[in-house]
C-alpha cells in the first residue's frame, strides 16, 4: 500500500470526523468572523480608503482579513482529537498497522490542509460584503486559499508535535495560545513601517508577520511575487522542521 | 512507504518456526524524575503455534509492558523478542503484518460507525477497498453486531466496544493475536461472548497472547500460562502442572484452585480482616 495511500485513507478518516463535529467548527469561523467585523467597526473611520494609501482604494476590511484568515487556520482542533486519540488508544491501534510512521503525521496534515482551504474560501465570501474584493484574481483566490491552508498544516502540525510529547489535552491546548502573541506582533493593524521602532523589529523577526504580508498583498494588491515568495518560503521552511521534529517525535514514541 | 505493495514476509514458509512468539532477557526500563523504574526484568518466554497462552499477574507487574514490547508499541531497553521468528525491535512492520492487537482499552475511534472502523482498519493492512468493505462484513457477522455495525461507535456498550476491537484486529488474518486484559469491565454475559470469541479464533489456527487478571478465564481459555511479578516470571506451565506442584508442594489432598497458585506465585495470601477480606504480602 502506498504512502499516498495511507495518507488518503487516513484523511478521509479525519475529515468525517470534523463533518461530525460541527460544534468544534464553528468557533473556527464565528471568531475570525468576530474579530473582522470589531476591527472594521473600530478602525474603518479612522483609515478611510479614499485617503489611505496602504489600502489601495479598499476597505480596512480587506487590510485586516488575513489576520483573521490566520486565526480561523491557528485553531488547531486536530491536535486535540489526536489527544483524545491517544487517551483513547486508538492512535495505539494506529501505530499497530504495518504504515509508514509519516502517513500517522500527513493523514490528519492533509485533512486540515482540506478543511482549512474550505473556510478560507467561506471567510473571504463572508467578508465580500464589507468592501473586500481579491486584487490579484482567480490566480490571487487560489494562492490566498494555498497559502493559508499551508499555514494551518504547520501550525497543526507544531500542535500536534505539543499533543504527542504531553499526552495532554489541556497542555495541547495551552500550547495553541502561543499563537495569539505571535498573531499580534505582526502589522496587523498598520502596515510595517507605520509600527514603533521596538514594534517593527518584532514583526520583522517573526514569521508569521511574512504570511501576513502575503496574504495581504494577494487581497489588496495585483500578483507582488516578492511578498508572495517570502510568504510561501516562510511556509516551507517552517514545515519542514514540523515534519522532522514529528516524525522523529512519533518513531521514538513509547 | 514502509512497506512494499508485495507480501514483505521473508521467504521462510518451507519451515515456520514452531514457537509464535519467544523472548530472551527482554528488559523495560523508564528514566522518570525520581531515577530508573524497572517495569519489567528479564522476561523469558516461549509460546507455541496455535496455543491459547495466559499471562497473568497483580497490577503494576509488568503485563501490558512486556505485551506493549512484544507488538512493537514500546522500545526494548535490552533482550530480545522474536515473533513468528521475526525479530520484533529490527523488523517492526514485518511484526505488525502477523500480529493482531486488542489492548486495555478498546481503542476504537468513536466518531466512525463500526463497518468504517473496520474497513479502514483493512485499508492500512493493505486490502483493497472492497476487499476491505468484504472482510468487514464478515467480521461484523462473526462479532454479531451486522445490527449496529452502521451506528457510531460513541453509542456503542462497553461489550460490544470490546468485540468490535476483538474484530479489529482479526481484519488482517493474524497468525498471532494478543489480547491484554480482553474482558476487564465487562458482565458476566459479555466476558462469556468474549470467550467464545477467543475459543473460535484459535481453533481456526491464530496463537492466541492473552493477559488477564481473571483466573477463572485463565482456567477456562489458556492451554498454558505464565505468572510474572514485579517485572520477573515466577510460575510458567500449563494450569494442571502448577496445581499439580502445589499439591505435591504443600501436600493438599485436593487440587488448588489457580487462585490459590496464583497468590502462592506471587507471595500473597488472603486473610479476612475486620470483616473484609485484603490481600496482603507475606515476603
Amino acid at each position: 500500500m502506498s504512502m499516498v495511500t495511507q495518507v488518503n485513507v487516513l484523511s478521509a478518516r479525519a475529515l468525517r470526523e470534523a463533518w461530525r463535529t460541527p460544534e468544534a467548527l464553528a468557533p473556527t469561523l464565528f471568531i475570525p468572523i468576530f474579530f473582522l467585523v470589531v476591527n472594521f467597526g473600530q478602525a474603518g473611520k479612522i483609515f478611510p480608503s479614499s485617503s489611505t494609501d496602504f489600502l489601495h482604494g479598499q476597505t480596512y476590511a480587506a487590510f485586516t482579513l488575513p489576520s483573521s484568515l490566520l486565526l480561523a487556520a491557528s485553531f488547531g482542533t486536530a491536535a486535540l482529537y489526536l489527544v483524545e486519540e491517544i487517551e483513547g488508544g486508538y492512535f495505539d491501534k494506529l501505530r499497530a498497522t504495518p504504515i509508514a510512521r509519516t502517513s500517522l503525521v500527513f493523514g490528519r496534515l492533509a485533512a486540515e490542509g482540506v478543511k482549512t482551504v474550505l473556510l478560507t474560501a467561506v471567510l473571504i465570501i463572508l467578508a465580500l460584503p464589507f468592501g473586500v474584493s481579491v486584487a490579484s484574481g482567480v490566480i490571487g483566490w487560489i494562492l490566498l486559499l494555498v497559502l493559508t491552508s499551508l499555514w494551518a498544516m504547520v501550525f497543526v502540525g507544531f500542535m500536534q508535535l505539543i499533543a504527542l510529547k504531553t499526552r495532554s489535552a489541556a497542555a495541547t491546548n495551552s500550547g495553541g495560545l502561543i499563537f495569539f502573541p505571535l498573531l499580534f506582533l505582526t502589522p496587523n493593524f498598520v502596515p510595517r513601517d507605520l509600527l514603533t521602532r521596538p514594534m517593527e523589529i518584532a514583526a520583522t523577526l517573526n514569521p508569521v508577520t511574512y504570511v501576513m504580508e502575503a496574504l495581504r498583498s494577494l487581497i489588496l494588491e495585483d500578483l507582488e511575487w516578492d511578498s508572495i515568495a517570502r510568504g510561501f518560503a516562510v511556509v516551507a521552511v517552517c514545515g519542514v522542521v514540523m515534519v522532522l521534529l514529528n516524525v522523529r517525535v512519533i518513531r521514538n514514541y513509547d | 512507504m514502509s512497506q512494499p505493495d508485495s507480501d514483505p514476509r521473508p521467504a521462510m514458509e518451507e519451515s515456520p518456526p514452531l514457537l509464535a512468539v519467544e523472548a530472551e532477557g527482554l528488559v523495560k526500563q523508564y528514566r522518570g524524575r525520581g531515577g530508573t523504574v524497572d517495569a519489567v526484568r528479564g522476561v523469558d518466554l516461549s509460546v507455541c503455534r496455535g496455543e491459547v497462552f495466559g499471562f497473568l499477574g497483580p497490577n503494576g507487574a509488568g503485563k501490558s509492558t512486556t505485551v506493549r514490547m512484544l507488538t512493537t508499541l514500546m522500545s526494548i531497553t535490552s533482550g530480545t523478542a522474536r515473533v513468528t521468528g521475526i525479530d520484533v525491535a529490527s523488523e517492526p512492520d514485518a511484526v505488525r503484518t502477523r500480529i493482531g492487537v486488542a489492548l486495555q482499552e478498546a481503542g476504537l475511534d468513536p466518531r466512525q460507525t463500526g463497518r468504517e472502523l473496520l474497513i479502514l482498519q483493512g485499508r492500512l493492512f493493505g486490502l483493497s477497498a472492497s476487499e476491505a468493505a468484504t472482510k468487514a462484513g464478515e467480521l461484523l457477522e462473526l462479532v454479531e453486531l451486522e445490527d449496529a455495525a452502521d451506528r457510531r461507535i460513541n453509542g456503542y456498550s462497553g461489550g460490544m466496544k470490546r468485540r468490535l476491537d476483538l474484530a479489529s484486529a482479526l481484519v488482517h488474518q493474524p497468525e498471532v493475536l494478543f489480547l491484554d486484559e480482553p474482558t476487564t469491565g465487562l458482565d458476566p454475559a459479555s466476558r462469556l461472548t468474549v470467550w467464545d470469541e477467543v475459543r473460535r479464533i484459535n481453533e481456526r489456527g491464530t496463537t492466541v497472547f492473552l493477559t488477564t487478571q481473571y483466573l477463572e478465564e485463565a482456567d477456562q481459555l489458556c492451554d498454558r500460562l505464565a505468572i510474572i511479578d514485579e517485572g520477573v516470571i515466577v510460575r510458567e506451565g500449563t494450569p494442571k502442572e502448577l496445581k499439580s506442584e502445589l499439591r505435591e508442594r504443600r501436600g493438599l489432598d485436593v487440587d488448588p484452585t489457580l487462585d490459590e497458585v496464583f497468590l502462592d506465585a506471587t507471595g500473597r495470601t488472603r486473610e479476612r480482616r475486620a470483616g473484609e477480606v485484603q490481600e496482603v504480602a507475606a515476603r
